[in-house]
């Protein structure tokens, strides 16, 4: 690259690209009413023109005019088609990866209904064929390729910590068969972890284990892919998310597991439930659902029994964004959360409308925007403070992890737990 | 024909030749090729997208903007009327001028409205920094011209214009509506099936708060 010129041939491919009508769709659908900018937490915690979601689009759209439109290559100061360049470039990276968390609540509230987590995830893709993706980001991709989980944990380190849990169940249970089996072939369940629970959460497994322990679940865990995350999804490089993808991919049937089960995390079984199969271009042959989904036939079929009265603090529920708003999953949290406690507060919004963390879209690995991150999550802070609970609940990792930052920034004082956790304390043990 | 009227007919001509192009490719194009386990129903996602997606109150850009969303609406049934009035002014004057007064009026008047209303949305462009931080030399065209056309239409039918004057903004609204982003009222539909699709197939959509 020299001075302001650059290599723009593959990042422009990316907009030549006709798979289908999507692209075309939403680079020429935004009106540019600017009434998603109040549905946007980067604009409502800084009120700059620039945060407005249809603003952060248009980046992405006027270069797809410049290139491959009549009009933006006759007129382009009338049709506001831009050139990519690296002026352009850098805004890309600053708006794209720095003010946007991908969560869609400015997509369901579009008086249109431009996808606009979708112009983004295409710019990214063009800022990643351009070697542009936030060093930081780039590196939890990296480790994920390299070692098999994004937070480079080393097999004996994670076996370690299993084995302790393990132990951990066993007194807990006071059964000696109680197990967290690793790598075992023809199982049910092939579960999976985000790293940051073997790092720093490590009861979130034992919670898990000990609702298998109590469903009687045929399971077990790959000591060395695990890793429900994917930032491929975030860093907008669809080859390194694939590869990624197919680390689970092959390793279910390296243990011929019969249903993939998608340990807490937002982005993680978004990125492999449903852009997944899309990643490597096949259909999946195994079952692929989400922990909750599956603590929920648990408790429908009678598997698991829970006791709601041991959870009587007044709770609130977090909605990850890519498991409610582009999941689907409201029902399923609220019919398992329900179960497990007596006093849930829903916050104001929630469900679909729900606000995202702040963590989201990759932003908790690019430490270059910490200080954004912790602004617009203000918004967050401000409806657990309202809701009034004591107790936060969500089904995410990486919502976790932004929501302890907030509970300590924000001073809410409130305990985060995941679904695992809250519904492993409601259970109902028949101990024999 | 007069030469202007002859004008306006060729930009519609055109106009609809380059959105048929456009809505032909659109429909060959299709929706995605996903492989991923469907949850939900497209079918009632895409059905939910036209319908209660749509409805002011799941909408912030509608309940929390009640005079601008007001204000788009009539802008749209203004817009619609105005397209609907242009071959019944060219090829059927003598009903028009056969109808009761107080109709002619009515329509006039409503016209009248939603051409204020599209002056109204100008205006906010004009003067939000949000807007114009992001707003181009065809945003304030397109309203400008779709708003003029509205205004025309009204006056062209109580006679208050000389139709040359309806007809040449008639030709450069045909001409711009496919090349500026007045060309949303066709991609609105493809936007609207898309995020169907995409919410229908994972159940996000329709909406059912069961618990």
């Amino acid at each position: 690259m020299r001075g302001n010129e650059m290599d723009i041939k593959k990042p422009l491919e990316i907009l030549s690209k006709k798979d289908d009508s999507k692209l075309e769709t939403n680079m020429n659908s935004c009106v540019k009413c600017g009434l998603c900018a109040e549905s946007c937490m980067y604009y409502l915690a800084f009120k700059e023109p620039q945060y407005v979601p249809g603003a952060k689009a248009e980046l992405v759209s006027s270069i797809y005019r410049r290139y491959n439109t009549f009009t933006g290559k006759i007129a382009p100061s009338l049709f506001n088609a831009k050139e990519l360049d690296k002026e352009m470039a850098d805004k890309m990276v600053d708006m794209l990866f720095g003010a946007c968390t991908m969560c869609g609540r400015c997509v369901k509230h579009c008086s249109i209904g431009v996808d606009i987590p979708y112009i983004v995830r295409k710019g990214r893709e063009m800022l990643a064929v351009m070697n542009m993706v936030p060093a930081t980001l780039q590196s939890t991709v990296d480790a994920a390729l390299n070692t098999g989980n994004n937070m480079a944990i080393p097999q004996e380190e994670f076996v370690d910590t299993i084995k302790w849990m393990e132990e951990e169940l066993i007194d807990e249970m006071e059964d000696a068969n109680a197990r967290i089996p690793l790598d075992e072939t023809d199982k049910n369940v092939f579960y999976t972890l985000n790293p940051r629970e073997p790092k720093f959460f490590p009861l979130s497994i034992s919670a898990i284990a000990k609702v298998f322990y109590a469903a009687g679940e045929s399971w077990t865990i790959s000591s060395k892919y695990y890793d429900v995350t994917n930032y491929g999804f975030f860093n907008g490089n669809n080859d390194q998310a694939a590869q990624i993808a197919g680390y689970l991919y092959d390793e279910i049937h390296k243990l011929r597991g019969k249903k993939l089960v998608l340990g807490e995390c937002g982005h993680g079984s978004r990125a492999t439930r449903w852009e997944g199969p899309g990643y490597l271009k096949t259909k999946f042959d195994f079952e692929t659902i989400t922990a909750v989904e599956l603590i929920a036939s648990y408790i429908r079929e009678g598997k698991i029994t829970l006791d709601k009265s041991l959870n009587s603090t007044k709770v609130t529920i977090h909605d990850p964004c890519n498991l409610v708003r582009n999941g689907g999953l409201f029902n399923e949290i609220r019919f398992v959360v329900k179960s497990a406690v007596s006093d849930l507060q829903e916050m104001s919004p929630y469900g679909e409308d729900n606000f995202c963390c702040g963590g989201g879209g990759g932003a908790l690995a690019m430490s270059e925007y910490n200080e954004r991150r912790i602004k617009i999550g203000a918004i967050k802070a401000q409806q657990i403070a309202k809701s009034g609970a004591k107790v936060v609940i969500t089904p995410c990792h990486n919502c976790v992890d932004q929501l302890q930052q907030l509970n300590h920034t924000y001073k809410l004082g409130v305990k985060i737990m995941t679904i695992a956790e809250i519904v492993a304390d409601a259970l109902v043990i028949n101990k024999q | 024909m007069e030469w202007y009227q002859i004008l306006a007919v060729i930009s519609a001509f055109l106009c609809i030749t380059l959105l048929t192009t456009k809505l032909v490719n659109l429909i060959k194009l299709g929706l995605p090729k996903e492989l991923s386990q469907p949850s939900g129903s497209v079918k009632d996602g895409i059905v939910y997208s036209f319908t209660g997606a749509m409805s002011p109150k799941a909408k912030e850009s509608a309940y929390m903007h009640m005079p601008t969303y007001f204000a788009g609406i009539v802008y749209h049934i203004g817009t619609f009327t105005s397209l609907f009035m242009f071959p019944v002014i060219l090829l059927l004057s003598d009903i028009l001028e056969s109808l009761p007064q107080i109709i002619i009026y009515l329509v006039a008047g409503g016209l009248a409205i939603s051409a204020i209303s599209g002056a109204g949305i100008l205006i906010k462009r004009l003067i939000t920094d949000k807007l114009r931080y992001f707003s181009s030399a065809d945003d304030y065209i397109s309203n400008f011209l779709t708003t003029a056309i509205q205004a025309v239409t009204a006056l062209i039918i109580i006679s208050a214009i000389p139709p040359v004057l309806y007809y040449i903004t008639a030709a450069a609204f045909f001409i711009w509506l496919p090349l500026g982003k007045t060309k949303h009222l066709l991609y609105f539909f493809f936007a609207r099936i898309h995020l169907g699709y995409f919410y229908g197939r994972r159940g996000t959509w329709p909406v059912s708060k069961k618990n």
